[in-house]
């Protein structure tokens, strides 16, 4: 009896192996999301959801304070923060929240990503985000807040901008540069920091000949934003259509001359012992503490810790332009860093909340203190109007320099920075190539041919999912 | 497609032949419309998309095997049912000693209405993510992409080598490697130098499946996937960790099981370590090495003035670190199961012994261990799976995956591929792979250990 039922349990599974197989291919099944909120009829306010990738305290407790004061300007709204442990959680839980039916208003989301966001639909075939310009539709406030979106830097205003929209409102803003030991720079007879590679060569050299040299003279994470950063320099691109900003790109160029110049300098670095590698992918933690303590002279880094360095350095920490190749024409350093999606399919009064809470958390003063708490830029020109009034620029020359090295480059698509599908996976390939010609000493032109390979393909099947 | 049913067709009843003494022929020919049924089920279910034109001999390969699982899966549960009507005794009460199951009396649905809370939670929350992850593995698919492709077993091919003859023939050879060490073994008697090379062809026969599957992992290049480097690195770190765990674990407890003053204070502090979870461990681990603020590499410098070199730039001191953080963790786990199992280990049998004269050491490895044997056993499952599924934390603060992969274990390289590059029919697929991997290891592990274990009675 009992194996006669097992056995009929055994047809019954492999039946629902087969159904589950044989559904179709599309998940168009489940029913669209509603997302319908009921406004603030009697006295309820409206909950306006804002997932944040940050989970420290004080980057968290400063978007937490922005919302507990918007809270009480606006009693009818009620700004709620959630935070998460990465960008690609919040991501993740919002597209699912989408299908769900229960999405939330706003998601902190980063610049890599922006092609993603842009690709996203909900199970019912519909975009996930809506354009933030659209949505302010022209309006110069909003629930008294005045509008900030126009008067948002250039670099991050033209990274963001796709097809002619500004989609997202940026919030912390940063680009690449180096904070100098000038202390140990000085005792090699250094005295002002490098500007470019060569001079970085001749400062490290410099430096490790001294009687008490540190481990090394330079490090920084192997993240694939600086092999982005190093490309916007010098002019090369790293994806077809203009950094898929004239059309979607289709082919990405790990193999340039701007790519190898690069590489090979950094792996030249590093056999010399000039250039310390932590180990790990993306490592900001180690790198920053490997400068602290006084293991390298420099450190190549985001502007975004400007802020910390200067307050734990017990040493005289001065940034600087990221360093550049001499050998051709500086184009310019493009910013990295995320924005604040708003998601589509919210009614008026929501969306006018969620809107007004997007130009207040940005509002000058709120810029400028959020510049001052990490050294992410000011993103409005009138926030950085009102930190050069104050005099903060004189009292803390370092926090300047992000803002003028972006206000140096040119406005090419090279310098913008590419929009590309998978760019988090083709992010893996890069610095999973780095990390093997810098430990395993492989040959460059070998092993980045093989990260074009692997970084095509990625992209050619993001495309086959999402182009067209 | 049609090959694969027909071979099925005239399989069945062989099968039905070799199990039953003279069956019928109503039951060839169950054994033969079951056979079919079991092989047709996976290339219908996914639309015989292995057999269309653009495919390849690995895809068709992929196909077959499938269909000879499908087909072998409905033999045996057809079997079951002829024993159940010979009334023959099940193989599992005949191993355990029951005569027969009593019946209930109230019905046949009421241990069913019993069960269902638990059948409803394993189908809800086991079954049914279980069969989605197959589904997601044949396809090309991201979260929030308005359409995903189909790829078949394209997912699954790109992890192999491209020949076809060499995909069917390396597995081929390494069975027949262990059935020939089999039939040596069992033709050669005891204690004669035939018994001792059959000892030694068993045990090259069994490194060979190793050898084979290194041999069918494509090593990357053109359109495939690297993943000869993964598994073996999944199999280092593997075979580092349960060798580390069980062997430190059983002679740190058999240290420990001696009368000591505050040995049972002792005891308990040993355990401790388990009830820390992975990703603590790798954080502990990583202050203790941490080339920058590390407190080992620290004080090596300091005081001994060594410059400790980084482990993560170097593959064996990377792994080394793994094995040693993850190993220290399920280290408590084993020592509270061998300090149990030391207590049940016959004292009459150690103090003869002792009078016989044997040594310390002889009477360890002649009775201490082989009483121990089942919890060896089962203590070796539970490692495996161990080093197999929870290690991703350890890793993941540890090393990353560093140096270029080195320490990117299976576990490791699935949560990578499928969750934090987003791509989730790759993700699956490689969950699949080690889903076999863990259920093969664990049937070659009741086949092989499960017949030398022995628990104490008759």
């Amino acid at each position: 009896m009992h194996k006669k039922l097992l056995l009929i349990a055994t047809v019954l599974a492999f039946a629902l192996i087969a159904a589950a197989c044989s559904s179709s291919s599309e998940d168009t099944t489940t029913t669209a999301g509603s997302t319908e909120t009921t406004a603030a009829a009697g006295g309820e306010a409206t909950t306006i959801d804002f997932w944040v990738a940050f989970s420290d305290e004080a980057r968290l407790g400063f978007a937490n304070d922005r919302a507990a004061e918007f809270n009480e300007k606006h009693p009818e709204y009620n700004i709620q923060v959630t935070s998460f442990s990465s960008y690609n959680d919040v991501f993740d839980a919002a597209v699912l929240a989408v299908d769900s039916g229960e999405p939330p208003a706003l998601i902190h989301f980063f610049e890599a990503a922006t092609r993603q966001a842009l690709d996203a639909v909900g199970s019912d075939g519909a975009p996930v985000f809506k354009s933030v310009t659209d949505a302010i539709g022209g309006r110069s406030e909003i629930l008294g807040e005045p509008v900030v979106l126009d008067d948002v830097v250039d670099a991050a205003r033209n990274y963001y901008t796709v097809d002619g929209s500004f989609y997202s409102m940026p919030w912390n803003t940063s680009t690449t540069v180096m904070f100098n030991n000038m202390d140990m720079l000085n005792e090699a007879g250094i005295t002002e920091p490098p500007a470019t590679w060569a001079d970085v060569d001749a400062a490290c050299e410099a430096v490790m000949a001294l009687a008490d040299a540190p481990k090394a003279c330079i490090t920084w994470p192997n993240h694939s934003w600086f092999v982005e950063q190093s490309l916007g320099q010098q002019g090369e691109l790293l994806a077809n259509n203009d950094n898929g900003r004239t059309g979607r790109a289709t082919e990405v160029y790990l193999e340039s001359d701007g790519m190898m110049n690069y590489i090979n300098w950094w792996k030249d670095l590093n056999d010399k012992g000039y250039y310390t590698y932590t180990g790990i992918q993306r490592d900001w933690d180690g790198t920053s503490n490997a400068y602290l303590a006084g293991e390298v002279a420099m450190l190549v880094y985001s502007s975004s810790d400007t802020t910390f360095f200067d307050e734990n350095a017990d040493f005289t920490n001065v940034a600087s332009f990221m360093p550049r190749n001499q050998d051709v024409d500086y184009v310019g350093n493009l910013i990295g860093g995320a924005t604040i999606w708003m998601l589509d399919g919210m009614d008026q009064t929501t969306e006018d909340g969620a809107l007004a809470f997007l130009n207040f958390f940005s509002n000058p003063e709120n810029a400028a203190a959020w510049h001052k708490l990490t050294g992410y830029i000011p993103i409005t020109k009138s926030a950085e109007a009102l930190l050069a009034d104050e005099g903060w620029y004189d009292e803390s020359p370092n926090s300047k320099v992000a803002s003028d090295q972006l206000a140096a480059a040119k406005n090419t698509p090279a310098s913008l920075g590419a929009l590309l599908g998978d760019f988090v996976g083709i992010r893996d390939i890069i610095t999973g190539a780095i990390e093997d010609i810098l430990v395993n000493d492989v040959d460059v032109a070998t092993r980045l041919a093989q990260a074009n390979t692997d970084a095509n393909k990625a992209l050619t099947e993001y495309e086959s999912l999402y182009g067209g | 497609m049609l090959i694969g049913l027909i071979v099925a067709a005239i399989l069945g009843p062989l099968y039905v032949w070799q199990n039953n003494d003279r069956p019928s022929a109503k039951r060839y020919g169950l054994g033969s419309a079951i056979a079919v049924l079991g092989a047709a089920v996976t290339p219908i279910a996914m639309g015989q998309c292995a057999f269309a034109a653009e495919t390849t001999g690995v895809d068709h390969l992929f196909a077959y095997t499938l269909m000879a699982g499908g087909a072998w899966l409905a033999l045996i549960a057809l079997q079951s049912f002829f024993d159940r009507a010979d009334g023959k005794k099940s193989e599992s009460a005949a191993m355990t000693g029951e005569i027969r199951t009593g019946g209930f009396r109230m019905g046949w649905w009421v241990p069913w209405a019993l069960l269902s809370p638990t059948l409803i939670v394993l189908i809800v929350f086991l079954y049914l993510p279980a069969i989605q992850t197959f589904t997601l593995s044949t396809k090309l698919t991201r979260l929030g992409a308005p359409k995903s492709v189909d790829v078949c077993f394209g997912n699954f091919t790109e992890l192999f080598i491209t020949d076809p003859w060499k995909l069917v023939a390396y597995p081929l050879i390494a069975v027949g490697l262990i059935y020939g060490a089999r039939f040596w073994m069992n033709r050669s008697e005891p204690g004669t130098l035939s018994r001792k090379g059959a000892d030694v062809a068993t045990v090259v026969a069994m490194l060979s499946v190793f050898v084979a599957l290194y041999a069918m992992f494509s090593p990357g290049g053109g359109e495939q996937v690297a993943y000869r480097p993964v598994y073996v690195t999944t199999v280092i770190i593997s075979v580092g960790i349960v060798a580390f765990g069980m062997i430190g674990g059983l002679a740190v407890a058999y240290l420990a099981f001696r009368r000591i003053r505050g040995g049972s204070l002792y005891r308990t502090f040993l355990i401790w370590p388990y009830a820390i979870s992975p990703a603590v461990a790798g954080v502990l681990f990583f202050m203790i090495f941490d080339p920058t603020a590390g407190i080992f590499t620290h004080t090596m410098s300091s005081v001994f003035g060594i410059d400790v070199p980084n482990y993560r730039h170097n593959a064996f001191m990377a792994q080394s670190a793994i094995i040693l953080a993850s190993g220290w963790k399920i280290l408590g786990y084993n020592i509270l199961f061998y300090l149990a199992g030391l207590q049940t280990v016959s004292h009459d049998q150690i103090e003869a012994a002792l009078l016989d004269g044997a040594s310390t050491w002889q009477r360890f490895v002649k009775i201490v261990l082989p009483a121990l044997s089942p919890i060896t056993f089962f203590l070796l499952v539970t490692n495996l799976t161990y080093a197999f599924f929870e290690v991703y934390a350890t890793i993941d603060f540890m090393t990353k995956g560093a140096p270029a992969g080195k320490t990117s274990v299976a576990i490791y390289e699935i949560i990578r591929v499928g969750v934090n590059n987003g791509d989730l029919g790759r993700g699956a697929a490689q969950s699949v792979l080690l889903f076999a991997a863990v259920i093969a290891v664990t049937l070659w592990q009741f086949r092989t250990s499960g017949s030398r274990v022995s628990y104490g009675g008759s």
